[in-house]
């Protein structure tokens, strides 16, 4: 008995104890539903999506104001994201395909042309952009919040995400939104790499580089808008890396070298003094030398520089597959007399781009790197869910791994749709609201598809990636709107839609996949009948009778977006991106519709409307609809 | 010549008369016949002739004349000039050939014969005149009158054109055929140009014919396209429209036109009277005997060759099927004769099932073999169908197959004046709602055509109203393709619509309140009646006996006249708040549509003890019933209930169907005893038609609650042409007037046709109606089901790409490709692993 009752009594006591020491560490640490890590683009982006659904969050960010990365970077203050305010349209939505520095918000005049109005705006416009954004719609930001450690705690009422910043203040978060950017430089090991000078901290004053030989590592957009600055000073530009150069105009992809950065290409194939060439980073050699015989060369020089000797490392020529690294090497310049790159360089610049900065996760909240953009990038699911720290998501460039080089999700014309699209899946799984849909009527889908296609920027931007879904129900259907194509075999489970017997038809914006002179003749198509051969960006519908598996997405063919549907109709590519004329779009596509769902979706006069009327048990369709309806 | 025994004045009947005169006309077809006929064998001589005959007319003449009612084409000669003096020439000869249709040519010289007017007047010498009656029935310039053939083709068009019709679309073709099923065939002709000698020809003929075929002139454009022409082709044609014995080949909706059958051959007077005397052949013939001893063609059809199929006893009925199936496609071609194998005069042998015989060559007989009838067709059409294969397949892709989209793209070089109408955008929407009481918004997409053809109606509605000055409802359009956000109900501030997702749609706005959609018929007539009901206040607020009896009496509006709304007049005691509420708020519902009136104090008491109710009530005026019979509805709890009240009793028990009216009558669910009565030709008929109305409505009085599962209604096909096919389609070809069909039974898709030739009376109505439901009535026709399967073949991409995507090399193998010329120049690295070359993962890029 008294044991009992003491028993109880410690029992009690101890529990007090316990329940006033988690109370005191809750009170030493904040709670939200939501954290989103970063204040850039893609953070305020998704600020606005929870602001809007009135969701409890919080955007903790290190530095004193938005969009810090735009104060630095790029590095030359030229914005390459178009800003073409001139489309002589009023269309809203048809304006964001041609604006690519806005984020989406319900002010209609929240719009970047605000902030600039040159069509390649200057880098400071940004950051005051993004002021703009989070002052004008009320987002709550956290300044001055450095995290450097992140680690998710497992309890009983769930599991949670723990951030530390500076101070060793906690932040404890359900749902951790990661939108931190790109902004480790990321660099190659070889031999000498130490000598070279990073994108990071070279001077942007061109007079620094008179009558220099400058060797930039790299082909990308930096490396070029970096030689573009020093073209008219420095002697000789140099550009070296693994591959040649894309162009963005030739592979859609704008995170190619652009054509306003490409002034490069001219001087090499004008035969000026500059060029490129390829080698593969790891095997290159850089060695320091004084330059032999300057010193006597009197020139008014009080620090002459040191020479940068390029070499490279070359492997056996019958080395073993799989075992190169090991094998012994030569210098080459010994034996091949007329290697390109022979002559010694000022200056190496290495401009080879940013990576994810992995450290601040601890291991229980560890992100995979990406299979794919070497590693640069954390992997994550179709959702942008991380592969293995379920509630934790990627946003904004770091989330690029999904659409690395074949869409715009590394950019913030592409990735405030991606933003969008995640909040979707977490309204549905969190707070039980399905995607937003729009219910018609099947005689309407025509029109609302051809609205779609004219004027839709998420498709259009993030081509390939998101796409229309249209759920087929008979006589009326539901549309929803981009939706992640990588995750449809999840459709339902994401979105909170059935999928009905009646099937669904997928809407997507794509380029032709086949290689072409990209300003030859007949690089375009205008046979309707010949739509699936367009070139250029066209809208393409894929009619499944049911919801493809992961195991049909997996073994989908080749530079498909989807898998193989029940049918499949291409829209020609249109010069003007209208498709709305009616021999060449709309009556193939209106074919195409009836075969989905079966039914002649034709309008009639009201005369033939009254006669099928009375000498059918129901009239066509259109009839029912309008007709019988009105 | 034979025809100049005409009557003077009038010499065609008008096309309305029936029987006796249209025997009569008959008779002088085959007078006229015979007339061109012999005016066309003698013409190189009259030719000659016609220079010698004299065409000078003196003035006493023409009063004469002219007193008498004859027709005249005459022209007076104010002064002479070389380009007068070679019209004169053409006019003398063209004397002779107006002759035979009972025309004097005649040339009056004013120097000589100064008739009044005509000769005085300067702007005369240009013209020539047609008098007819006693009166100028026309003038012509000189310049559509320039020679013999535009002398004769104008005359008698002139004369004719009462019963030669024009037509512009597609649409007015259908109509004209669907006039014409069943009664007479149509000649279709397109001249290339008007005044040649095509459409000389084709003049001639219709004077000839026009009593038996109704002609009719397309005048280019969509009508062509649509019979498959090439406009840039520059041939006259001539088509026959087999709309006469039509009901055989009836199919509903869209295949329900007449069919067709062109004239193969140059048009002249005598190759389109040849053709239309072949349309006139039996289909196939029969015959008994060997092809080599059945005579050639007789006139008329001397120059048509023969076809011979051959038919055994066993396989009677499809042999004649596929026969008939031939003779169609050769129509106009050839003729059909089908050889009875089991007659012992029959001697061909077993191995050939065809032959043939050529017009031109000895009337020699060839035999043939063939595997299919197409070798028939390419021996006689091969040649042609070469000439015009590019031509169809033009035509063919150009082709919309949807009448409404087609419609609009044909007239899509008619910009809209959108000047009438107020384009809202999502910076004006708010202060141009503020401007108005009442806003008419018409939301539409440029690429569906279905809001572009109701644009124009729309934009017709805006003028309309400018024009009688009702300034107080502004028109308004949205593009929503461009203002997508107006449209999504989000332009950044609060709008009194939720988004639009059905094109076209139109709203009505009022200040201050939720916007009401209009629900009716795309019409710009049935939207114009829409507006100018919706102008009024609903319930409109009565306070003295004359405001009521104008409200119950007056059309609402001047330009409503002819008009008749259902009207409705709410009756309540000040006290009666929530019934009130309950009425107002139906009343607004109605607005537009129904007339309400509100009457609050005194006169309740008044009208209710003069119709026998207790307020509060609602009193009911419906359009179809004298006004002094309203009937009486007690307010119920609710505003919806009250409405589904008000517009079940405002519906006509027993109806005309109208194209406008059919959905609300069709959405009762109910089986429809339907009553098709022909146009009226004069009073007698109108009281015939009335009395059969009559009988309708004593068939649904006697019936009793036996009837509530049938709506007895009506279709007049004078008003509502449409209802023709309807009831060609229940019973496969058209019944005589009045005809009576029991259709949309609830129990299955049979149609019943009432006994024809039985007097329509009610009771016999009931009694076959009992018989129906006993199951001892035979159907007589079927519903089509509700299924309506694409009616076009999709372009099926997936299967093209298989067959054309082959051996498609992979990018790798291309990317490797690019690489070793790139190592090839710089001489840098020369062992790049291949497996290394998956360039995703190499690449470097910019983010």
């Amino acid at each position: 008995m008294e044991a009992n009752l003491l028993r109880f009594i410690l029992f009690t006591l101890v529990g007090l104890v316990l329940t006033s020491f988690n109370d005191h560490l809750h009170n030493a640490s904040s709670h939200y539903q939501y954290c989103v890590l970063g204040a850039g683009p893609a953070g305020l982006q998704m600020g606005f999506f929870l602001s809007k659904a009135k969701r409890d969050y919080i955007i903790l960010e290190r530095n004193s104001g938005p969009g810090s990365f735009f104060n630095k970077y790029p590095r030359h203050r030229k914005l390459i994201s178009i800003n073409k305010i001139h489309t002589g349209r009023h269309n809203a939505e048809f304006n964001l395909r041609h604006d690519w520095n806005s984020l989406l918000s319900d002010k209609p005049d929240l719009l970047f042309k605000r902030v600039s109005g040159e069509f390649y705006p200057p880098a400071d416009a940004f950051p005051l952009y993004l002021s703009a954004f989070e002052r004008e719609l009320g987002l709550k930001v956290k300044y001055g919040v450095d995290v450097g450690r992140i680690r998710l705690v497992r309890s009983a009422t769930g599991r949670s995400y723990v951030l530390i910043d500076q101070h060793a203040a906690d932040y404890s978060c359900s749902i951790l939104l990661v939108a931190t950017g790109l902004w480790v430089p990321q660099e190659v090991e070889f031999a000498g790499s130490h000598l070279a000078e990073g994108y990071e901290s070279i001077s942007t004053n061109p007079d620094d580089y008179k009558d220099q030989a400058v060797l930039i590592l790299g082909k990308g957009n930096s490396a070029f808008e970096t030689a573009q600055s020093i073209l008219g000073r420095a002697s000789r530009v140099h550009m070296l890396s693994s591959s040649t150069v894309r162009l963005a105009w030739q592979t859609h992809y704008v995170g190619d070298l652009r054509a306003v950065n490409n002034e490069v290409l001219d001087t090499y194939q004008l035969k000026s003094l500059d060029g490129l060439a390829e080698a593969r980073l790891e095997d290159v050699v850089i060695t320091k030398q004084e330059e032999r015989g300057r010193k006597r060369s009197g020139l008014n020089n009080p620090e002459t520089r040191d020479k940068l000797y390029l070499n490279l490392r070359q492997f056996k020529q019958n080395s073993d597959e799989g075992k190169g690294s090991d094998e012994p090497w030569v210098e080459l310049p010994d034996y091949i007399d007329n290697f390109s790159l022979r002559k010694p360089y000022d200056r190496v610049i290495r401009c080879l781009g940013f990576r994810f900065n992995f450290s601040i996760f601890d291991s229980s909240a560890r992100l995979p790197p990406s299979e794919n953009a070497k590693g640069r990038l954390p992997g994550v699911t179709a959702w942008y869910e991380g592969k293995n720290t379920p509630g934790l998501f990627l946003l904004g460039t770091a989330s690029h791994s999904r659409d690395y080089r074949s869409s715009a999700g590394g950019f913030v014309h592409g990735f405030r749709y991606t933003a969008r699209a995640v909040h979707r899946v977490l309204e549905y799984r969190h707070h039980g609201n399905k995607w937003p849909s729009t219910r018609l009527m099947t005689t309407q889908l025509m029109s609302w598809i051809l609205k779609r296609v004219g004027e839709a920027s998420g498709p259009y931007q993030m081509f390939e990636t998101l796409g229309d879904v249209i759920l087929l129900r008979g006589s009326h259907c539901e549309y929803v709107e981009e939706f992640l194509l990588q995750a449809l075999p999840r459709f339902s489970s994401l979105s909170g839609h059935d999928v009905s017997s009646q099937g669904l038809i997928v809407l997507v914006m794509q380029y032709g996949k086949r290689k072409i002179d990209n300003l030859g003749l007949g690089r375009s198509e205008t046979d309707w009948t010949q739509a699936w051969k367009s070139n250029f960006l066209h809208p393409v519908l894929y009619y499944y009778d049911s919801l493809p598996t992961a195991q049909d997405m997996k073994t989908r063919p080749h530079g498909w977006p989807l898998p193989r549907p029940k049918a499949i109709h291409h829209m020609v590519e249109d010069f003007l991106t209208e498709w709305d004329t009616p021999l060449s779009h709309i009556q193939p596509l209106r074919r195409f519709l009836e075969h989905c769902v079966h039914s002649d979706l034709r309008a009639f006069s009201t005369e033939n409307c009254f006669r099928s009327a009375l000498t059918h048990r129901k009239p066509p369709l259109f009839c029912q609809q309008g007709y019988l309806a009105r | 010549m034979a025809s100049s025994d005409l009557p003077p004045n009038d010499p065609r009947p008008s096309p309305t008369h029936t029987s006796q005169r249209g025997q009569i006309s008959l008779l002088r077809m085959w007078v006229c016949v015979a007339a061109v006929l012999l005016w066309i064998s003698s013409a190189g001589c009259h030719e000659k002739a016609n220079m010698s005959i004299h065409i000078e007319i003196t003035a006493a003449d023409f009063h004469e004349r002219l007193l008498s009612g004859k027709m005249m084409f005459l022209y007076f000669q104010q002064q002479v000039s070389p380009t007068i003096s070679l019209f004169l020439v053409e006019l003398e000869k063209s004397a002779e050939a107006l002759q035979d249709y009972g025309v004097l040519v005649g040339k009056v010289t004013c120097k000589k014969e100064p008739v009044q007017a005509y000769c005085t007047d300067a702007k005369h010498q240009h013209r020539a005149f047609l008098f007819r009656g006693g009166k100028e029935f026309l003038s012509f310039s000189l310049d559509t009158v320039f020679d013999v053939n535009s002398i004769v083709a104008e005359v008698l068009f002139a004369i004719l054109r009462d019963e030669v019709k024009y037509v512009h679309t597609d649409a007015d073709l259908q109509t004209l055929e669907e006039a014409a099923k069943g009664k007479r065939d149509i000649v279709l002709g397109y001249v290339r140009s008007l005044g040649t000698q095509e459409h000389r020809s084709l003049m001639e003929t219709a004077y000839v014919y026009g009593s038996k075929y109704q002609f009719i002139l397309i005048t280019g454009g969509p009508v062509l396209k649509q019979l498959g022409v090439n406009e840039s082709s520059q041939l006259s044609r001539v088509w026959f429209v087999h709309c006469r014995v039509h009901g055989a080949v009836m199919t509903p909706v869209t295949s329900e036109r007449c069919p067709l059958t062109r004239m193969r051959t140059a048009l002249s007077t005598l190759s389109l009277h040849t053709f239309l005397q072949l349309m006139e052949a039996p289909l196939v013939s029969k015959v008994f005997v060997d092809p080599s001893s059945v005579p050639p063609p007789q006139f008329p059809y001397q120059l048509t060759p023969q076809v011979f199929l051959f038919s055994h006893p066993a396989t009677e009925h499809l042999d004649l099927d596929t026969a008939s199936a031939l003779a169609w496609r050769l129509r106009g071609l050839a003729l059909l004769l089908l050889v009875h194998r089991q007659s012992p005069a029959v001697k061909t042998p077993e191995k050939y099932n065809a032959a043939y015989r050529l017009p031109e060559k000895s009337s020699e007989v060839k035999y043939l073999t063939l595997h299919s009838l197409d070798d028939v067709l390419e021996l006689f059409t091969k040649q042609e169908e070469e000439e015009e294969e590019d031509e169809e397949e033009d035509s063919h892709s150009g082709e919309l197959d949807d009448e409404v989209a087609a419609d609009v793209y044909r007239n899509r070089g008619h910009f809209l004046d959108l000047d009438q109408v107020t384009q809202l955008t999502s910076d004006n929407f708010h202060s141009e709602v503020a401007q108005s009481s009442l806003t008419v918004v018409l939301f539409y997409l440029k690429w569906d055509a279905v809001s572009m053809a109701f644009l124009g109606s729309f934009v017709e509605v805006a003028e309309k109203l400018e024009d009688s000055r009702v300034d107080d409802v502004q028109m308004c359009v949205v593009d929503c393709g461009e203002w997508t956000d107006l449209c999504a109900a989000q332009p950044g501030t609060a709008v009194p619509f939720q988004p639009i997702t059905e094109f076209p749609s139109v709203l009505l706005i009022r200040r201050q309140q939720a916007a009401q959609r209009y629900a009716g018929a795309l019409s710009g007539e049935a939207l114009h009646r829409f507006v100018m009901m919706s102008r009024l206040a609903s319930p409109l607020l009565l306070s003295t006996n004359e405001e009521v009896t104008s409200f119950l009496q007056e059309v609402p509006h001047p330009d409503l006249a002819g008009y008749r709304p259902d009207k409705v007049l709410g009756l309540f005691r000040t006290e009666s708040r929530t019934g009130l509420s309950v009425f107002t708020e139906a009343a607004e519902l109605l607005a537009g549509e129904v007339l309400t009136g509100l009457l609050t104090d005194g006169l309740v008491e008044k009208w209710a003890a003069e119709h026998d109710v207790e307020p509060p009530a609602v009193l009911l005026f419906p359009s179809w019933r004298k006004l002094s019979h309203p009937s009486a509805l007690p307010v119920t709890s609710s505003s919806k209930d009250l409405l589904t009240q008000i517009h079940s009793a405002l519906l006509q028990p027993v109806p005309e169907l109208t194209v406008e009216n059919l959905p609300s009558f069709l959405s009762l669910g109910k089986a429809l005893l339907l009553l098709f009565v022909g146009e009226e030709e004069d009073e007698i008929g109108r009281r015939q038609n009335q009395a059969l109305v009559d009988q309708m409505r004593g068939v649904s009085e006697q019936g009793g609650a036996r009837m509530e599962r049938y709506l007895p209604c009506w279709i007049h096909l004078g008003r509502t042409p449409a209802g023709l096919s309807v009831l060609g389609s229940y019973l496969g070809s058209l019944p005589p007037l009045p005809a009576l069909v029991l259709t949309h039974l609830l129990s299955g898709d049979e149609v019943y046709q009432y006994p024809p030739n039985t007097p329509i009376l009610a009771g016999s109505v009931l009694q076959w109606l009992q018989s129906v439901e006993d199951g001892t009535e035979s159907p007589a026709g079927m519903l089509g089901g509700d299924s309506w399967p694409p009616a076009f073949e999709f372009y099926d991409f997936l299967k093209v790409m298989d067959m054309q995507e082959v051996d498609p090399r992979s990018p790798e193998e291309e990317e490797v490709k690019t690489e070793e010329v790139n190592v090839e120049e710089h001489l840098v690295t020369k062992t790049m692993p291949y497996d290394h070359l998956d360039m995703n993962s190499k690449f470097h890029s910019e983010l």
